[in-house]
């Protein structure tokens, strides 16, 4: 019994050490973004007196613009993948629709390198005259975004029984309507799952963003890299950015846990 | 994979086209479009800073591109630091997983919690721990001299590692996703019959656990790697390529060439061989997941 | 040499007991059942012998070893799952070396002796075969030449025939018995099914709810249920179970019908009959009416009415001809076979 104590220590202790590790970067960044640039020189220095000046700073500076902006994109670019991919993915589920090449293809956009796409997105971009909106980074966004939501979409829409449609069409619906009546509702919690994950990935990317949007419409992660000037990082208002950036989307995968590993895998992986 | 009971073929088939069809106009558009342009590119001799339209030069760009010694730089630094990390990432991966599996309590929110550096944007990781790492202002060199160490992060000979490190803890959380659920995957049934069998801890781990949480194993790690060597905002966070050309992994190195030298041609080419190099690798993952996919 | 025994053996989660301070004894070379309703204990009481449960409370002894904080592996015990929990990466071959092989067996050793046990049981043509390409009876067979080749001293099944089709379940069965008998190796074998535990055992041991019910011989067990539940439980179709009222050697029943039974007991009471103890015979002015009548082969059951109470009865088919659906009998039966039950414990009345 003392042996099985042992080892359930042991995994405490290692388990603990590495919520230590993850959260320390973290805590880090909190505390320095309420620490007056006097403060920051301390490395030291856990109790201080916070101080607002950091977000103020960084509001003013249009922080809540930057994160508008991401949030736009993220948006329009989930929407049109949810859409477009879970009607893809049912078919691709159900009937095989497109073959081999179709899921090669999904896969390939998925971990396809940003630096093959991103030179003709810039010139296309001048050629049709958006480059000076969000619309590139909108295309750019999409070619990741909706291979993944698709992929996620497949391994859930290949968990549900085909009876459940089968029986639909018996009941006399049609194809359309069996899809959108019964079985898509049975993804809908996979559905949420992509679609958070595919809002992060968006929300997340900054090679895109700091090549295909004007600097003065940049989305977040290109803001809080602007902190990083040649006068050195201001590190206070960058970490008061990054907390901006990170702490929603932290808050929400805590909802997509269960079923994040379904989608990652295509399936591949059951929870 | 499901089928269908197809009564009208001709229907099924045009119920199968109407609903792929918003999939292949957005992607025709997002991903093959420019694809295909960034071929056309990569054999031009485009230059942002140039007048005049864009000659075709075949495959003088790819001729260029591969007789430059930063581009082979480039790759060998950017396959030792997805060696290190991916290694590093599989083991405490491993380790962690089977340490949350066998949890009792507060399993859950540890295990959300250990995942949370997924989700942070990478440009806020690399920044973070250059803060974190900073001689002067960094809470770790300040923790490592208080024990008399002396540590340069991000010096030479060092900083790829840094980096690598950096890599190690935003996606170890990955493999733990995946790993924990393929552990979980495993029927419990044979690891009860393996302990009545007489084998002890580490031979069930190892005969049996292992092998059958392979397939899972090397798709993470396919998954892993293919996503490493596309690391960039480390390096655009902390140390711009250097000290020296150190630390330019491909994906920045091509950057640079396309965005601060302006030779777009020339970077579409260095980008068509880095896909041409990755082609392999996502076939074989490809092949890996469709067999999963058949079991 | 296996013998078991349970001293004082409880388990309990919390509040709930699964298992209630078990004393039970497994003679060398015994054949014992453990046979019960679902959610009685008895798969807790094997797993809690194999050592895959820890026990709350009492002594496991294994050839009078205290083997309670034991692990599996050093209890010398062997065992088969429900659904064979065959090893799906390894071979039929390595499935069954298995054992020796994790005690650090030489391989070839190890190989051998598994042809040898494969032989045995008429698996040597699937040795390099793995367990997805075998039909149930197959992997049962690698299961079970998986847990032979140990030698243990005490075999424990789970339920290993659940997961078989009726016809393939009783060939393995009779193929299971002889087995045994061969080696002489102590088995505990837990199943929910009464008819297996009767044709398997020497030893039967009815479970209910974490408690032993009745431990006996199959004819024990069947001819002397001393609970109404034993009773209801052992035998199929189902024991009828008559309420009613005993005075003077004289059974009323509900229903006013009445009928001779020996016994001393006054009052209340139940009144057992074994349906193959229970014969219609058709009279217009019987007491029962004849709902149902299903034709097995060579015999027939019979579903009646009797005073609104439901009474099965198993007869010879040749003596069907005049029991039809819808015509009334009369049942009548012997005072020695009917067992009596107090109302009240529901334990039998000698």
């Amino acid at each position: 019994m003392t042996r099985q104590r042992f080892l359930s220590s042991l995994r405490g202790i290692f388990l603990l050490t590495a919520l230590v590790v993850v959260g320390f970067p973290l805590v880090w960044v909190t505390l320095a973004s309420f620490k007056t640039p006097a403060q920051l020189n301390d490395p030291s220095l856990i109790f201080f007196g916070p101080s607002l000046i950091n977000w103020t700073h960084v509001l003013e500076g249009g922080i809540l613009q930057a994160a508008g902006r991401s949030a736009l994109v993220a948006g329009i670019t989930v929407i049109i993948s949810a859409v477009a991919g879970s009607t893809a993915a049912y078919v691709i589920s159900s009937y095989k629709a497109g073959g081999t090449v179709t899921r090669f293809g999904i896969l390939a956009a998925q971990v396809l390198p940003p630096a093959v796409l991103v030179f003709p997105f810039l010139t296309l971009a001048y050629v049709v005259r958006v480059n000076d909106s969000l619309i590139p980074l909108i295309f750019a966004h999409l070619s990741f975004v909706l291979p993944v939501v698709t992929w996620f979409l497949i391994g859930f829409f290949d968990s549900v029984p085909k009876s459940l449609e089968e029986q639909a069409r018996v009941d006399g619906f049609t194809r359309f309507k069996a899809f959108m009546l019964v079985v898509l509702p049975q993804v809908y919690p996979g559905l949420g799952a992509a679609i958070i994950f595919g809002f992060t990935l968006s929300w997340n990317d900054m090679f895109y963003g700091l090549i295909l949007t004007p600097s003065k419409s940049a989305i977040l992660p290109v803001a809080i890299a602007g902190f990083n000037t040649f006068r050195g990082v201001e590190l206070g208002s960058m970490s008061a950015a990054i907390l901006v950036a990170v702490v929603p989307v932290v808050i929400a995968s805590f909802f997509i846990q269960k079923r994040l590993v379904q989608g990652i895998s295509g399936g591949a992986v059951k929870f | 994979m499901r089928r269908s009971p197809t009564v009208n073929q001709t229907s099924v088939g045009w119920f199968q086209l109407r609903m792929l069809l918003p999939l292949l106009v957005v992607s025709g558009i997002a991903v093959g479009l420019p694809l295909v342009y960034a071929f056309y590119l990569s054999l031009t001799d485009f230059s942002l800073t140039q007048q005049g339209v864009a000659q075709i030069v075949g495959v003088d760009n790819y001729v260029k591109s591969l007789s430059n010694g930063g581009l082979w730089d480039a790759i060998a630094t950017t396959t030792s630091y997805v060696l290190i990390a991916v290694t590093l990432e599989t083991i405490l991966g491993l380790l962690i997983a089977l340490s949350l599996q066998k949890q009792k309590w507060a399993r859950d929110i540890t295990r959300a919690m250990l995942l949370a550096p997924m989700f942070i944007t990478p440009i806020a990781v690399g920044l973070t721990f250059r803060f974190l790492l900073n001689d002067q202002l960094g809470a770790i060199p300040f923790l490592l001299k208080s024990l008399g160490l002396n540590y340069d992060f991000l010096g030479s000979g060092k900083a790829l590692f840094t980096l690598a490190l950096i890599d190690v803890w935003q996606w170890t959380p990955f493999m733990v996703l995946l790993l924990l659920a393929g552990l979980e995957s495993i029927p419990k049934q044979p690891l009860e019959a393996a302990r009545v069998d007489g084998a002890g801890a580490l031979y069930i781990f190892r005969r049996i656990t292992l092998p059958l949480l392979t397939p899972v194993l090397s798709v993470a790690i396919l998954l892993r790697s293919l996503d490493a060597l596309k690391v960039f905002e480390y390096v655009y966070a902390t140390t711009r390529g250097g000290p020296g050309t150190e630390t330019e992994t491909i994906q920045y190195f091509t950057y640079q060439t396309g965005i601060q030298f302006f030779r777009l041609g020339e970077a579409s080419s260095m980008a068509f061989i880095l896909l041409i190099i990755v082609l392999p690798l996502i076939i074989f993952l490809f092949r890996r997941l469709e067999k999963r996919n058949t079991e | 040499m296996g013998t078991v025994n349970l001293q004082g053996v409880h388990k309990a989660f919390g509040t709930t007991t699964i298992v209630e301070h078990l004393d039970l004894d497994f003679p060398d070379g015994s054949f014992t059942v453990l046979v019960g309703p679902s959610g009685c204990g008895k798969s807790t009481t094997l797993r809690m012998i194999a050592g895959l449960e820890p026990v709350t409370s009492g002594t496991i002894l294994i050839n009078d070893q205290d083997v309670t904080d034991c692990e599996p592996r050093d209890r010398n015990v062997a065992m088969v799952f429900q659904n064979y929990a065959l090893y799906p990466h390894l071979t039929v071959a390595e499935n069954i070396a298995f054992p020796l092989r994790a005690t650090k067996a030489p391989r070839e050793l190890a190989l051998r002796r598994a042809g040898e046990i494969a032989e045995s049981l008429g698996l040597a043509h699937l040795l390099k075969r793995k367990p997805k390409e075998l039909s149930g009876g197959q992997q049962q067979r690698v299961a079970i030449g998986r847990a032979i080749i140990r030698e243990p001293a005490v075999f424990l099944f789970d339920e290993p025939l659940s997961n078989l089709d009726a016809k393939l379940r009783v060939e393995t069965r009779s193929e299971l018995l002889a087995i045994q008998k061969r080696l002489g190796v102590t088995s505990i074998y837990v199943t929910h099914d009464q008819e297996e535990a009767m044709t398997l055992s020497d030893r039967m041991v009815v479970m209910k709810e974490g408690k032993i019910a009745q431990v006996g011989t199959p004819s024990e067990v069947y001819s002397k249920p001393n609970s109404v539940f034993v009773a209801t439980f052992v035998g199929s179709p189902k024991m009828n179970i008559l309420e009613g009222n005993l005075h003077a050697n004289v059974f009323t029943h509900a229903s006013g019908e009445s009928w001779t039974v020996q016994s001393p007991h006054e009052g209340e009471i139940l009144v057992g009959l074994r349906p193959e103890d229970v014969a219609p015979t058709p009279d217009p002015l019987g007491n029962a009416s004849i709902e149902q009548v299903e034709l097995l082969g060579p015999r027939a059951v019979v579903t009646m009415t009797v005073g609104g109470q439901k009474v099965v009865s198993v007869v010879d088919a040749a003596k069907m001809t005049s029991i039809t659906p819808g015509t009334k009998a009369k049942i009548d039966f012997s005072p020695d076979v009917a067992h009596l039950f107090d109302p009240k414990t529901k334990l039998r009345i000698p």
